[in-house]
C-alpha cells in the first residue's frame, strides 16, 4: 500500500527518517532513483539511520513496480529525487494518491514556492499535469507543516 | 594537526564552534557548514569539500555531523573515498572540546574512535548522579 510519494532531492535524510516514517508508520521505504539504484556506497550512507523495522528498497525508476507495492498492506513511502522522476513513474503506472513536494533546491530559473521548494516553469507545469491526471499534489516539507497547493503554472 | 569541520542543519555548527571558543579561546583549523532548506545535495557536497580542504594540513580531517542519516552526515560519507576524513555524528560540545585538546597526540582514526565514546559518556542524567552521591535528606 503506497501511503505517500514524495519528491525530495535529498532522498533519505533527517526529515524523512525523523518525521515522515513515524508519522505514516512506514514499513517500506522505496528510493526510486536512477543515480543511486546501483551506487552501494550512497545506499549504505542513506540507510544508516533508517530503523530496522523499515525495509529499504532501491530501484531505478523504470524498474519501479507500483502495482506490486500497492498490492500488499505494507505502508510504503516512495521517494523521487526530482519532479521528472515522479512524472516518469506516473507514466510507468504510479497510481492516484498523494504526491508531496518536499525539497527541490534553489537554482537559476527556479522560483521559490516554499522555504525548501524552488520550481522551474516546466516543473510547475508538470506538477499541474500530475494534479490534473488525478494525483493529489501538495508542497509540504514535514508533516507538521500545512500542505500548500502547487501554484498554477504561469 | 587534524582539522575539524562541524556540519549541521541550520546555524548549530556556527554556534557550537562559537561556544567552544568562548570556553577554550582559540580553536585553530576549524571550519563550519550550515545546511539550509534551499541547499542542494551537490552544493552541500561542494561546500563540505572546500571546508575540509581549508583545514587539512595533511593529517586528515574529522567531520562532526549533527544527525546520523541527515544530509551533513550522508554528504560527508560520500566524500570518504576521495579525501582523508572520518565522520562522527551526534556532535556535542564535550566532544568538540576534547577533539581540540586531543588532536596532535593521536591519529585521525584513533581520534574519531575515542571521541565517539567520549561524546556518549558525557550524556548523562546528572541529577541522578547527584542523588546517588548526596546524603539522603
Amino acid at each position: 500500500m503506497i501511503v505517500l510519494s514524495r519528491i525530495d532531492n535529498r532522498l533519505i535524510h533527517g526529515q524523512v527518517i525523523e518525521a515522515w516514517l513515524p508519522h505514516l508508520r512506514v514499513r517500506r521505504l522505496v528510493v526510486a532513483d536512477d543515480a543511486t539504484a546501483h551506487d552501494l556506497m550512497a545506499q549504505a550512507a542513506m540507510g544508516l539511520a533508517v530503523p530496522e523495522s523499515v525495509e529499504v528498497v532501491h530501484v531505478a525508476i523504470d524498474a519501479l513496480d507500483a502495482r506490486a507495492l500497492s498490492a500488499d498492506a505494507v505502508p510504503t513511502l516512495i521517494l523521487f529525487r526530482d519532479v521528472s522522476g515522479a512524472v516518469r513513474a506516473r507514466q510507468h503506472g504510479l497510481p492516484d494518491g498523494r504526491l508531496t513536494v518536499g525539497n527541490v533546491h534553489a537554482g537559476p530559473g527556479r522560483h521559490a514556492v516554499s522555504r525548501s521548494v524552488f520550481l522551474t516553469a516546466d516543473e510547475a507545469a508538470q506538477l499541474d499535469a500530475l494534479g490534473a491526471s488525478g494525483m493529489d499534489v501538495v508542497i509540504q516539507a514535514v508533516p507538521s507543516e500545512a500542505p500548500l497547493k502547487v501554484p498554477r503554472a504561469a | 594537526m587534524v582539522g575539524l569541520v562541524v556540519a549541521s542543519h541550520g546555524r548549530l555548527a556556527d554556534e557550537l564552534v562559537a561556544t567552544a571558543r568562548q570556553i577554550v579561546g582559540d580553536l585553530p583549523r576549524v571550519a563550519t557548514l550550515s545546511v539550509e532548506p534551499h541547499s542542494s545535495p551537490d552544493e552541500i557536497r561542494a561546500q563540505l569539500k572546500s571546508a575540509v580542504k581549508s583545514v587539512d594540513d595533511g593529517e586528515g580531517v574529522l567531520v562532526f555531523a549533527d544527525l546520523i542519516g541527515g544530509s551533513p552526515c550522508t554528504q560527508s560519507l560520500s566524500l570518504c573515498q576521495q579525501v582523508r576524513i572520518e565522520v562522527l555524528t551526534g556532535v556535542n560540545l564535550p566532544m568538540l572540546l576534547k577533539a581540540n585538546s586531543l588532536r596532535g597526540q593521536v591519529s585521525l582514526v584513533d581520534l574519531a574512535h575515542q571521541l565517539a565514546q567520549y561524546g556518549q559518556k558525557h550524556i548523562t542524567c546528572a541529577s541522578d548522579a547527584l542523588r546517588a552521591r548526596a546524603p539522603a535528606a
